[in-house]
């Protein structure tokens, strides 16, 4: 060995006057690794090696045989592949491209591949030892290649080969699920007239390739498996087919379709999928052959890629199915019932992603844009929080979202005027739309309030669970969160009692219209609503029923006695009476009458024999409220049954005496202004019974004057009868209400400066003991009140006030309405200055804004401070 | 109600005083005192009487805090003074303790606010409520009594109408 060194003259590589024996041998083994079919014997590569790796020049192979890549690569190899893909300029059929697409890969190999067989052996060969040779072995080599070669390949990537790549591998994705799930595909390949489409290629039948394809796609996938380019030519388009496949498959499947689940079905195609990934994404396990030695570590990277893209896939997934959802939440809460399915594939989907907050966004602002606007009836905002509670509560059982994404509802409702009544008729049954809040008052749980305290606290606290992050960190915990409709619907004012109130206005509405006895269905909802809302708040609405089955005895009673009168003494008319006690009803409408003397009579008489069953007892008399069964017999015509007001009765009564009277006359005679009076004559002259004539006298028609007369007598009856109720209105109550909470209101804030609006409200709670209870909605309104009957600018600051945290009593010196109005505006901007600029939870005092009458414009000089010492 | 809400400490306030004074004390007795200052403040919202005005200070019903609107053609109009109505656990059998909580200069009233009042003394009676004690104290204000002055400056200088207006507003503060 020493002579051939000595031998050796070779200077081309080291110049470390090495004999020409160095080259021969160089020539040798570079020759086997650059060509492996070339001739050269094991012994005389062996010892070609050893003499290399005497000389020093054994680690310099591997530089070389990569250096000689990359040469060639940038030199001739990248350039073919990229002029390869772009070559044909014209337009191909989506076969040839691929064919291209392929091609252009299969010349990359071939051109890469005795570098890659050379850098095997040298690994080999270094692993072994080989005359010395010592090196990173084939793996380190190769890796080192593929660096290369992504480099220089990748390095400007021409958008081509993403185009045909993504539509290379949509076509066999198409091919593939067509082959293997033709069934549930055959909607969506449509059959073109001649029908010889196939469904997976797209082409005429006769010259579908979709099992060339499939071929394509294992070769191409074999290929970029042994480049190791799979991963960084394929991820991009395979995300992206999925991504719009799933989202294709979604729009067309589920969008709209609220009442099946479309988890299952999803998961099962999601499989079929998957098996078109493992086609792209395995075949370097499957190719097998090529690969012998690790074979082991490349099927456990190809089932890891896998699991990592099921992963993907199942992301995906969730994610454009929730944001789907979320769009359409609204309507899935408005179909409820039927669209529990879509809540539950929901709720499983949204614990897998983050987007919650969105969801929150999302049904909040769909709520304010599509529900909480004035041209939407109240009966449908409640129908559809109904529905939101139910189904918001499937959806998360913690009631996070439900409080969060329902206050805009709550908020609105309590803005309405007819909520407490559409919601009380609602758990009476009487709306026509909402038949749920009936079925659940029927369901018949205790109400808890949120303000009050449950009594819930025997909970295991092993199953305690925290709040959602996305909770309202707010004065009830968890588990006073209510999910009960009728709870959550009471508790949007804060108090049941402004229900019961309302409850018992409808009630006595109802009772007194009925006009019999009969009192089972309400009996029936009293004691309903009295299993929600516990004795003692219906101990009134008792009271009421009560009075209705003591006047059904007492009159039977005094029927009976009467009729055991003799004939003479019998009296001229039957009266049947409903005793109220008045402390329990609600206030009835005062309205002045003076029946005929007939009737008085009869009244007298009766309350003489009431007094006589019940002593130290006495009745008084509503006479305008009640109904009237009476004949009316003309000369030539009599009209019978006629159920009218005692109104109506009285007047046609004073006919019976004298058949003309004048509109003055008349209203003396009754006690009751004429303008009242002249409406009500209204429905006799409908009847045709009355006529006006000159001079603003009535007559009445004894001869039945014209057939037509009487049709649309008939016609119009009724026209005049507003159904009037019975009781005080519930604005005239409040207004009433209102104005001694302003009373107090405005001693409040004279005489302990600002209050917040909390603060009043329970002082309100504390102090204004007799009379209907104080809502916080009530302080609010009181506040509003005064500044709606225009007393002035300090009335006006005070509204104002109540929109900011503090609230103060605003005091003008000046009367004159200019200056009034400055003050005004000048409130409101501090109002505007302090409501931008507070922090929520802290508390603002707005000093005293006083006005000088000789400074023209009030100035603001109040000294906005920051008081931190009182929190709200 | 409001016997129940009632802040600790003051109640325990009160209930000395009631020990001192007719050592009737009893729930019941309090909260029969708690009634009749209750009705007495809805007598007094009802009224609408202008310049005087009355509310418990907090969730205690025995401690007022008052205003009182100087009365017009007098010294003190334009003036409005804020005092401080403590109703002992006897009332309405024992009279309140009021006093000014603003300075007030009058020849009646003392540095401390302490006013010199019969009505408010000797010639209490059950029959007085707020709002006759406030009206009282208002027309106080404008007929000061200067025989038995509590402030010797304020009754000297009462002569001198126009001297004394400038004083009380020189000095007057919130």
């Amino acid at each position: 060995m020493e002579e051939t060194v000595m031998e050796s003259d070779s200077v081309d590589i080291s110049g470390s006057g090495s004999g020409p024996g160095v080259a021969e041998a160089w020539e040798t083994v570079t020759a086997a690794l650059v060509s492996p079919g070339c001739p050269v014997t094991e012994q005389g590569l062996s010892d070609s090696l050893a003499l290399l790796c005497d000389q020093g020049l054994g680690r310099l192979l591997g530089s070389w045989l990569l250096e000689t890549l990359q040469m060639r690569l940038s030199s001739s190899v990248v350039p073919e592949f990229w002029s390869g893909l772009k070559q044909p300029e014209n337009e191909l059929e989506e076969r040839d491209r691929a064919w291209i697409l392929l091609t252009a890969f299969r010349t990359l190999l071939d051109r890469l591949e005795p570098f890659l067989c050379g850098l095997e052996r040298l690994g080999t060969w270094q692993d072994e030892g080989r005359g010395g040779l010592c090196g990173p072995g084939p793996r380190g080599l190769q890796e080192r290649a593929f660096t290369i070669i992504r480099a220089l390949l990748l390095f400007s990537p021409s958008p081509v080969l993403q185009e045909r790549v993504l539509e290379f591998y949509s076509r066999t994705f198409s091919v593939y699920m067509n082959q293997e799930g033709e069934a549930e595909d055959g909607a969506e390949a449509p059959e073109g007239p001649e029908g010889a489409v196939c469904p997976g290629c797209g082409v005429l039948t006769q010259q579908c390739w979709c099992q060339e394809a499939l071929e394509q796609l294992q070769e191409l996938s074999h290929i970029l498996s042994k480049l190791q380019l799979l991963e960084w030519v394929s991820s991009e388009a395979v995300t992206s087919i999925l991504h719009k496949l799933i989202e294709q498959r979604m729009e067309q499947h589920c969008r709209g379709e609220y009442e099946c689940s479309f988890l299952l079905e999803f998961q099962e195609w999601l499989e079929l999928v998957l098996g078109w990934l493992s086609k792209v994404f395995a075949s370097e396990a499957d190719s097998g052959g090529p690969v012998p030695a690790p074979g082991a570590p490349g099927v456990q990277a190809g089932s890891s890629v896998l699991k990592q893209w099921r992963c993907h896939m199942h992301q995906f997934f969730c994610r454009i199915y929730v944001n789907m959802r979320i769009e359409e939440l609204f309507s899935i809460i408005r179909d409820f019932p039927e669209s529990k399915a879509a809540i539950e594939d929901l709720k499983f989907c949204l614990e897998r992603t983050n987007q919650r907050q969105q969801l929150l966004t999302s049904l909040k602002s769909a709520f304010e844009s599509r529900l909480l606007h004035p041209g939407v009836h109240t009966s449908d905002i409640l129908t559809v929080y109904i529905s939101a509670i139910k189904a918001l509560r499937e959806l998360d059982p913690s009631m996070v979202i439900l409080q969060v994404a329902c206050q805009p509802i709550r908020k609105y409702l309590r803005t309405r005027e007819d909520t407490v009544r559409q919601i009380v008729a609602g758990l009476t049954g009487d709306a026509e739309g909402c038949t749920d809040l009936a079925s659940e008052l029927s369901r018949g749980d205790p109400v808890t309030l949120e303000m009050q305290d449950s009594d819930e606290e025997g909970n295991d606290p092993e199953d305690w669970t925290p709040d959602p992050t996305d909770a309202v960190p707010d004065k009830m915990g968890s588990k006073r969160r209510s999910s009960d409709i009728i709870s959550l619907l009471v508790s949007i004012y804060g108090s049941k009692d402004i229900f019961i109130d309302e409850y018992r206005a409808v009630l006595a509405d109802r009772l007194l219209h009925q006009l019999n006895y009969n009192t089972a269905r309400e009996i029936r909802n009293v004691e309903l609503l009295k299993l929600r809302f516990g004795e003692s708040h219906m101990h009134y609405c008792e009271v009421m029923l009560k009075d209705m089955a003591d006047s059904r005895r007492i009159n039977s009673n005094i029927r009976e006695e009467e009729s055991r009168l003799s004939e003479e003494e019998q009296p001229p008319l039957s009266l049947s009476a409903i005793i109220l006690s008045s402390e329990f009803w609600p206030p009835l409408k005062e309205e002045k009458l003076e029946l005929p003397p007939l009737i008085c009579q009869a009244m007298e008489a009766y309350t003489h024999r009431y007094e006589k069953l019940k002593a130290m007892r006495t009745l008084s008399w509503k006479p305008h409220l009640g109904s009237v069964t009476l004949d009316v017999e003309l000369e030539d015509r009599t009209l019978t049954n006629l159920t009218v007001t005692p109104i109506h009765a009285a007047i046609i009564l004073h006919f019976q005496e004298k058949s003309s009277w004048t509109l003055d006359e008349l209203s003396v005679k009754l006690g009751a202004p004429k303008e009242l009076v002249h409406r009500k004559l209204a429905l006799w002259q409908q009847h045709g019974v009355l006529r006006e004539e000159a001079g603003g006298r009535y007559y009445v028609v004894e001869t039945g004057s014209s057939k037509e007369k009487m049709e649309r007598g008939v016609m119009l009856i009724d026209s005049d009868e507003e159904r009037d109720s019975n009781t005080t209105t519930q604005s005239e109550q409040r207004e009433e209400k209102l104005q001694l909470f302003w009373a107090y209101i405005q001693a409040m804030l004279t005489n302990l400066d600002s209050m917040t609006l909390d603060r009043i409200h329970s002082m309100l709670r504390m102090f204004v003991a007799t009379g209907p209870v104080v809502t916080e909605m009530d302080c609010q309104r009181a506040g509003g009140l005064p500044a709606e009957e225009g007393q002035g600018a300090s009335a006006d600051g005070l509204s104002r006030r109540l929109q900011t945290p503090q609230i103060q009593l605003m005091e003008q010196e000046e009367e004159e309405e200019e200056e009034e109005e400055e003050a005004a505006e000048c409130v409101r901007r501090c109002v505007h200055v302090l409501w931008g600029t507070s922090a929520s939870g802290a508390a603002f005092i707005i000093t005293e804004l006083q006005m000088k009458s000789e400074e023209p414009p009030p100035t603001c000089r109040p000294g906005l401070y920051f008081d931190t010492s009182t929190s709200l | 109600m409001a016997s129940q809400n009632m802040d600790p400490a003051a109640a325990a306030a009160s209930s000395t005083v009631a020990l001192k004074g007719s050592e009737s004390g009893g729930s019941a007795a309090r909260s029969s005192v708690s009634k009749r200052l209750q009705q007495e403040l809805m007598t007094l919202m009802m009224s609408g009487d202008k310049g005087i005005s009355a509310f418990p200070e907090s969730d205690n019903l025995f401690k007022w805090i008052g205003t009182i609107d100087g009365a017009q053609g007098t010294v003190y109009e334009g003036l409005r003074y804020r005092l401080s109505l403590d109703f002992p656990a006897g009332y309405p059998y024992q009279a309140p303790r009021v006093k000014f909580v603003t300075p007030c200069f009058h020849p009646n009233v003392d540095e401390q606010g302490f006013i010199c009042l019969d009505i408010l003394k000797d010639k209490w009676s059950a029959l007085y409520d707020v709002r006759s004690i406030l009206l009282s104290i208002q027309s106080l204000l404008g007929e000061p009594n200067n025989e038995s002055p509590l402030n010797m400056t304020a009754a000297e200088l009462w002569e001198d109408q126009e001297a004394f207006k400038a004083h009380l507003h020189s000095t007057f503060q919130k």
